[in-house]
């Protein structure tokens, strides 16, 4: 508000205030209305003046809080785009590729590991897992290569399903609950095979074929989203903030 | 606001913080209730949602929630995050802390297994001269179990042993599935007692102090609720050498306050309230505070596939759960460890766990169909040893998101846990073997200190002011005006889920506590 404008509204409430009161009616609406007399809305004033200010401001807030979310449908990202990949060498991703083709083919009517984008997923999972995790896959990943570099001069990522079967199969056990097999390269083959059926199962494409084939939503479980967050980083609790002024400040 | 003094205030409103609002309120005692936690809003927080929709499509974010097996990524944000209240643990002592922090406490999700303790539980000090007894024996608590077991509603079947007390059941007269009577009878071969299961049913699909117990606080109209207040410190009048109230952080503003208070319970969670003793620099005359934590090893055990179920004839074969409860070490001593195991028994015609077939793509596949509804797998609940050294320490070094000092834990399993593991896989393997069950993964290796979310003790009970910290009535003995109702009273683990013995002990003090306060002693 240019400043003009601002004393004259000034000039009008003040006019307007001073002829309601010896006329005893209601005075009329001031450009800048005056401000709400009760304590409630006073508060409100004091955070939000805009909102507080008067009757029709104060409906508009009650509007707005009742208003419901209009029922828009939303799309996951992969129906239309796919996941960049930069966490894996390319040696290692060929071999996680070809790991996924071999351990979760498509089936009957459902999309292939590969299909649903598992690989470029875990590329993008492993590079934001701790170090640990991403250990694993790296030497898992590298151990595959080598173990069929070994038996058949080729490199996994070429392998035929008979020679990929060869270095895998040894390496499957049975296990449960939270304890995988405990030797490193058992424990990858194992986790990786978890992982792949996991992010595989739980894709868009998976979703999208069981819909397809009139089947009930696969994976459906009961979320819990974050409850009442109260960590707030901006500011600096438990010290005083000011240093006391000391007599010698003011002298 | 002129501050006023509350007559009794109860730190935290979990399954004890509420059974002790309910008992003092209904008896007309005014109590205020603080949870450093919010509200829960069921509605506002929960969806069904499928996890193709979550961000990591069911594997969680990663790197949280490392030391929680329980957290997915369904559930990932119900559970306190490390990382904004730290805890720590020597390197080579794995310690799960698993925490909870809302209105209601651990309650909304608690596995419901509703057992009694005995007094080979309570007086397991007699039986093989490890540790100490309780201060309390089974016949005391009888009276309150029953009001318990009414109050959460539990199912369970009447067996008549004596290490398994009987209480008020909803009966159970479910017949066993074939498959689950082939286990029952193998049982007998062996010794072992498969019984029914025993599981708090509560209302409404919920068993929590939410729903079974504050809101009938809430009816007396004497219940005063204040969700977000981490309390910081218990306060001591010097003059008395009592505890005068408590000062709190809001969780959001980080504002501290201070509240004045005749008496307090606290009954944060058995770590949480013994940290907060800790910080207060109260109750521990005794020096046995922070120590004798002691919880029950999970995580081992077998998963069977039953021949006849597969392909599709499931049906009448497969079905159901039975409870193996604690056998070895009652009238004799088995080699090699002391105390007792109790199993979990799932017999299930739902979907087979893939991670026990070893095969990959369209053979797997082929297996998971012909397995579906084949599925027999046994759990291990298996009462650890609290010695001396499994105990905390604060870390004034590590301070939490509210500048709270942390928990620093260090306890260790021993070789008394691994023979009961062993013992416990090989007599299941025997008798699912004699029933005709082909056995695929038989797990010896168990979850580390804290997983099954049972920690017990580090405030334990004693009649003894030099043992424990708390007497018979969960009074403290250095202040008769601070009680504690949590688990960190518990003297010894047993193999029982805590919760119907925590309620029980929370029950009874609390009317002692009523009828200290009528008789104006405390």
């Amino acid at each position: 508000m240019k400043r003009r404008d601002f004393v004259k509204g000034l000039a009008v409430a003040t006019a307007t205030a001073g002829t309601a009161i010896g006329q005893q009616k209601p005075a009329p609406q001031a450009q800048n209305p005056a401000p709400a007399a009760n304590a409630a809305d006073q508060g409100t004033m004091a955070v939000n003046p805009a909102a507080a200010s008067a009757p029709a401001a104060q409906d508009r807030v009650r509007q707005q809080a009742q208003f419901k979310t209009p029922n828009i449908p939303v799309s996951q990202p992969d129906v239309v785009a796919t996941t960049d990949t930069r966490y894996f060498t390319p040696v290692r991703y060929a071999t996680l590729v070809h790991l996924c083709e071999v351990l979760m083919p498509a089936s009957n009517d459902y999309p292939s590991a590969v299909k649903a984008g598992a690989p470029e997923f875990l590329d993008f999972y492993l590079g934001a897992s701790p170090a640990e995790e991403q250990k694993l896959y790296n030497d898992g990943l590298d151990r595959l290569n080598a173990d069929c570099m070994k038996q058949f001069k080729t490199p996994f990522a070429k392998a035929d399903m008979k020679q990929a079967d060869a270095v895998i199969r040894p390496h499957l056990k049975g296990w449960m609950n939270d304890h995988p097999p405990r030797e490193t390269h058992v424990r990858f083959v194992n986790l990786a095979h978890r992982d792949i059926r996991t992010v595989t199962l739980n894709s868009t494409a998976w979703a999208m074929a069981a819909d397809a084939a009139g089947e009930r939503t696969p994976g459906v479980g009961l979320y819990w989203s974050p409850i009442d967050p109260g960590i707030e980083t901006w500011v600096k609790h438990g010290v005083a903030q000011a240093t006391p002024t000391t007599k010698h400040a003011h002298s | 606001m002129a501050q006023k003094k509350v007559d009794v205030l109860i730190i935290g409103s979990g399954h004890t913080g509420g059974m002790a609002a309910k008992i003092l309120t209904e008896k007309g005692i005014a109590c205020t209730m603080l949870d450093a936690g919010p509200m829960l809003n069921f509605e506002k927080y929960r969806e069904l949602k499928p996890a193709s929709q979550l961000p990591y499509r069911g594997l969680g974010t990663p790197g949280r929630n490392p030391h929680i097996y329980q957290s997915s990524e369904f559930n990932e944000n119900q559970w306190v995050d490390e990382k904004v209240i730290p805890y720590s643990h020597p390197s080579d002592q794995i310690y799960n802390w698993v925490r909870v922090r809302s209105v209601g406490g651990r309650s909304p999700f608690w596995g419901r297994q509703s057992f009694r303790h005995s007094d080979y539980e309570f007086k397991s000090k007699d039986h093989d001269g490890f540790g100490e007894n309780w201060p309390i024996q089974y016949s005391d608590l009888i009276p309150y179990y029953d009001r318990v077991e009414e109050i959460f509603r539990v199912t369970g079947s009447t067996e008549h042993l004596p290490q398994y007390p009987d209480g008020k059941f909803i009966e159970d007269k479910a017949p066993w599935s074939g498959a689950m009577q082939r286990f029952v009878d193998a049982g007998k071969k062996h010794g072992v007692p498969v019984t029914k299961p025993r599981s708090s049913q509560g209302r409404d699909g919920l068993a929590a102090s939410l729903n079974l117990l504050l809101p009938d606080a809430v009816q007396t109209g004497k219940l005063t609720m204040i969700p977000n207040a981490i309390v910081r410190q218990i306060t001591v009048d010097k003059n008395t050498g009592l505890a005068d109230g408590v000062t709190f952080v809001d969780r959001h503003s980080h504002r501290e306050m201070t509240l004045k208070a005749r008496v307090i319970i606290v009954a944060a969670g058995t770590l949480e309230t013994t940290k907060l003793l800790m910080a207060s620099e109260i109750c521990n005359s005794s020096g046995a505070l922070g120590h004798y934590l002691t919880d029950q090893i999970y995580g081992a055990g077998i998963i069977c596939s039953v021949p006849e179920a597969r392909d599709g004839k499931s049906r009448g074969i497969t079905g159901g759960g039975a409870l193996i409860p604690g056998f070895r070490n009652l009238d004799t001593k088995t080699d090699g460890f002391l105390r007792r195991y109790a199993v979990n028994v799932s017999c299930s015609n739902g979907p087979f766990d893939p991670r026990a077939l070893p095969y990959y793509g369209a053979e797997l596949d082929s297996k998971l169909a012909s397995y579906n509804g084949s599925s027999f797998s046994t759990n291990i609940m298996g009462e650890t040893l609290g010695h001396y050294d499994n105990h905390v320490t604060l870390n004034k070094q590590v301070l939490d998101a509210w500048g709270m000092p942390t928990l620093n834990i260090a306890t260790r399993y021993t070789s008394n846990e691994t023979n009961m593991t062993k013992d416990y896989i090989d007599t299941m393997a025997a008798m699912a073997t004699d029933a005709g069950f082909e056995i695929l993964v038989k797990n010896y290796e168990f979850n580390p200190p804290g997983f099954s979310i049972h920690e017990q003790g580090t405030a334990r009970m004693s009649a003894d002011p030099k043992k424990g910290v708390v007497n018979q009535w969960n009074q403290t003995h250095d202040m008769k005006n601070v009680f504690i109702t949590d688990a960190s009273v518990f003297v010894s683990a047993g193999w029982q889920n805590p919760t119907i013995t925590m309620c029980a002990l929370a029950m009874r003090a609390s009317e002692h506590l009523a009828e200290e306060m009528r008789k104006g002693n405390v």
